[in-house]
């Protein structure tokens, strides 16, 4: 009898519920996969790949899995393919994986473009709205300044151990803190969590219990600031401990403005889906991106032709004046 | 045409006629929705995707044909593959050969088989719950994986690899062949073999079989290990897939190996179930899935749907299994 409420239970997992999105044939066609479907971050993300697809004369969709699994992306690619779209765009949770199936969409004659996932080689470009080291730096830099001269601890969280963006932002932070502040000292190793807010709040709770010194957490991925901000709220530890990192306005705007989190960098979601469709347009109508190519939505770029990224810094500072705007535009 | 019917339901089970019924009327009314779906390309990457899920699906059904569960599927998976990439890695990674790849296959199976042997004997000899035991095991599995590795990917394969993973002979998807002789060889297995007999014995009642001499324990650990065994051919080929193993590839696929055996007809108690059902249902979930993403559907719809599917074809089976008692009556 248990086992057969165990597995009903199982298959009452697999139910769930959602909105139908049709899309038509005839204008070029691109297809996103972003690496999570439902979060508001690529909510805006598809937003702002929809509104500029209509202005370009483009039909385009983002594809958002139902877990970060890099196995999902696979399959919606490989979807993708058979569906004959013009360009594919992708924001890769794994950038190894899907290197074969993205060969195979090249293969085929269909344009790649990437975001977030500077180490692809399948790509005719991938693109950053802030370069790994700036960005790290940024909020390495507002850390020091909030924990201010008497030192202290800290801990890192990035979305996943296999993000190389958020590894790179968290290399860049720790190096730069190691260097300039040798009094606030990291604790433990980074933490994977980020992507999820119960992980990250539970993970911040533990780390508050073991470390009675801790001043801050440096949260790279758009949930891990909101994870440990309640955890902060919760322990009482509002303007002792800092909660610093991207995270999405709309959703934070409580938690930032009751100073539970303290601040921090973004680009916008929405401004990185127009760019997705410029780019792949650009790509479907031969205009060569150069040095000094002004691509709207990123400025004058200066693109490494060896590795296909652009990278650009286009930051966003994240505070109680500017919070409420960028909450406004649906973040 | 009765007669025919009845004939056909003895070769192949009483599942197997509805099941193909239904694939015909989802294919029809996908290929009425769009024309993509009839095309080459799109019977490839349908052919592409269903091998990793559908070897999954069969270490999972037999353990669910004895009555239990192998909620370890995946994990057992994902560490096969470290084992398998590891041994390809010291013979020089992208210079490993065909004697590398033998050993590493080797070395996968076994400690695929390894792992479902302790299951197995947990299960047997010490008779714990095999839910909680396979529970264990996934934890145990993952947590060694992510400290072997670090949560990172292990990549950088022999060009074969890729071949394996997305390479066709005549004309037939590799993955697919591999997975079609695993298939029949669970298909002898089950049916033809002593062993296979046993399983569906202890499965439909464990004390019967016992007091009828069959070795239910030595059954039982045997088909945990056999179970173990698929899933490293699955982790060996999600590895060529994917170019690259870490730990979670394939974690959101859990379920869906659980939800295409009760698809395909296998009883949740055990002792019922045939192959030929479990490989149609696969196809059918396949199918629905990649349909979707053609109309351009939301990914969690595509969920929704698979549960509404089982939901109705529960009902269907109620309805068919009491319509010769209907008839009878009004007779």
């Amino acid at each position: 009898m248990k086992l057969k409420f165990i597995k009903s239970g199982l298959l009452a997992l697999a139910l769930s519920t959602s909105v139908m999105t049709m899309a038509h044939a005839a204008n070029k066609t691109m297809g996103v996969v972003v690496k999570i479907g439902g979060i508001p971050w690529f909510n805006a993300m598809e937003e702002g790949i929809k509104a500029r697809a209509a202005e370009v004369g483009m039909d385009a969709e983002m594809i958002g899995p139902t877990s970060a699994d890099p196995a999902l992306q696979v399959r919606a690619i490989e979807d993708l393919i058979a569906k004959g779209v013009d360009v594919i765009g992708v924001v890769p949770n794994d950038e190894t994986a899907l290197e074969p199936v993205l060969k195979k969409a090249r293969a085929a004659g269909i344009k790649v473009v990437a975001h977030e996932g500077p180490g692809i080689t399948n790509v005719d470009w991938n693109f950053e709205m802030a370069s790994a080291d700036g960005f790290g730096e940024a909020h390495a830099k507002l850390l020091a300044e909030k924990i201010g001269s008497g030192g202290g601890e800290y801990a890192v969280f990035v979305g996943s151990l296999t993000v190389p963006l958020h590894n790179a932002w968290a290399d860049a932070a720790i190096a730069w803190l190691g260097k300039n502040h040798p009094e606030i000292k990291l604790v433990g190793e980074r933490y994977g969590v980020a992507e999820n807010v119960d992980d990250s709040r539970t993970t911040a709770l533990d780390l508050i219990a073991a470390h009675p010194n801790l001043k801050g957490f440096l949260a790279f991925g758009s949930q891990g600031p909101i994870g440990a901000g309640r955890a902060v709220e919760e322990r009482r530890k509002t303007g002792k401990i800092h909660v610093l990192g991207p995270f999405s306005p709309g959703q934070g705007q409580k938690l930032l403005k009751s100073g539970v989190i303290t601040g921090g960098y973004m680009w916008n979601p929405a401004e990185a889906g127009r760019v997705f469709v410029t780019i792949g347009k650009m790509l479907i109508d031969g205009v060569e991106i150069k040095e000094g190519t002004d691509i709207p939505g990123l400025g004058v770029v200066s693109p490494d032709l060896a590795t296909h990224n652009i990278i650009t810094n286009n930051l966003l500072e994240i505070n109680t004046s500017t919070v409420d705007g960028l909450a406004a535009k649906g973040l | 045409m009765i007669s025919l019917a009845k004939s056909f339901n003895k070769i192949f089970g009483n599942e197997t006629l509805p099941l193909i019924g239904f694939l015909f009327f989802i294919v029809a009314v996908f290929a009425i929705a769009t024309p993509k779906f009839l095309s080459a390309a799109n019977f490839g990457s349908i052919a592409f995707q269903l091998p990793v899920l559908g070897l999954l699906t069969l270490a999972m059904l037999v353990p669910i044909l004895s009555g239990g569960l192998n909620l370890a599927i995946i994990f057992t998976a994902n560490l096969s593959g470290l084992a398998f990439a590891w041994t390809l890695i010291q013979f020089g990674g992208p210079d490993a050969g065909w004697v590398a790849f033998a050993l590493g296959f080797m070395f996968a199976l076994v400690v695929g088989a390894l792992s479902g042997l302790v299951m197995g004997f947990v299960v047997a000899y010490i008779g714990a719950h095999p839910i909680l035991v396979s529970l264990a095991m996934m934890i145990f599995l993952r947590g060694l994986g992510e400290f072997l590795t670090r949560g990172s990917d292990i990549s950088g394969f022999p060009e074969y690899m890729n071949y394996i993973g997305h390479g066709s002979f005549l004309g037939i998807p590799i993955p697919l062949i591999i997975f079609i002789i695993v298939a029949i060889i669970c298909h002898i297995m089950l049916k033809k073999t002593k062993h296979g007999f046993s399983v569906y014995m202890l499965g439909s009642n464990i004390e019967a079989a016992e007091y009828s001499g069959l070795h239910t324990k030595r059954t039982l650990t045997l088909l945990y290990t056999i179970s173990g065994v698929i899933c490293a051919i699955a982790g060996v080929l999600m590895a060529a897939r994917f170019n690259s193993v870490r730990v979670g590839h394939g974690e959101a696929l859990l379920l869906v190996t659980v939800l295409a055996c009760f698809l395909g007809g296998v009883d949740p108690f055990g002792g019922f179930g045939r192959v030929l059902p479990v490989v149609i249902a696969l196809v059918i979930l396949q199918v629905l899935s990649s349909g979707l993403n053609l109309l351009g559907a939301n990914q969690h719809l595509s969920t929704a749907v698979w549960g509404l599917f089982l939901i109705g074809v529960m009902a269907l089976r109620w309805i068919a299994g009491n319509l010769p008692k209907f008839i009878k009556w009004k007779e």
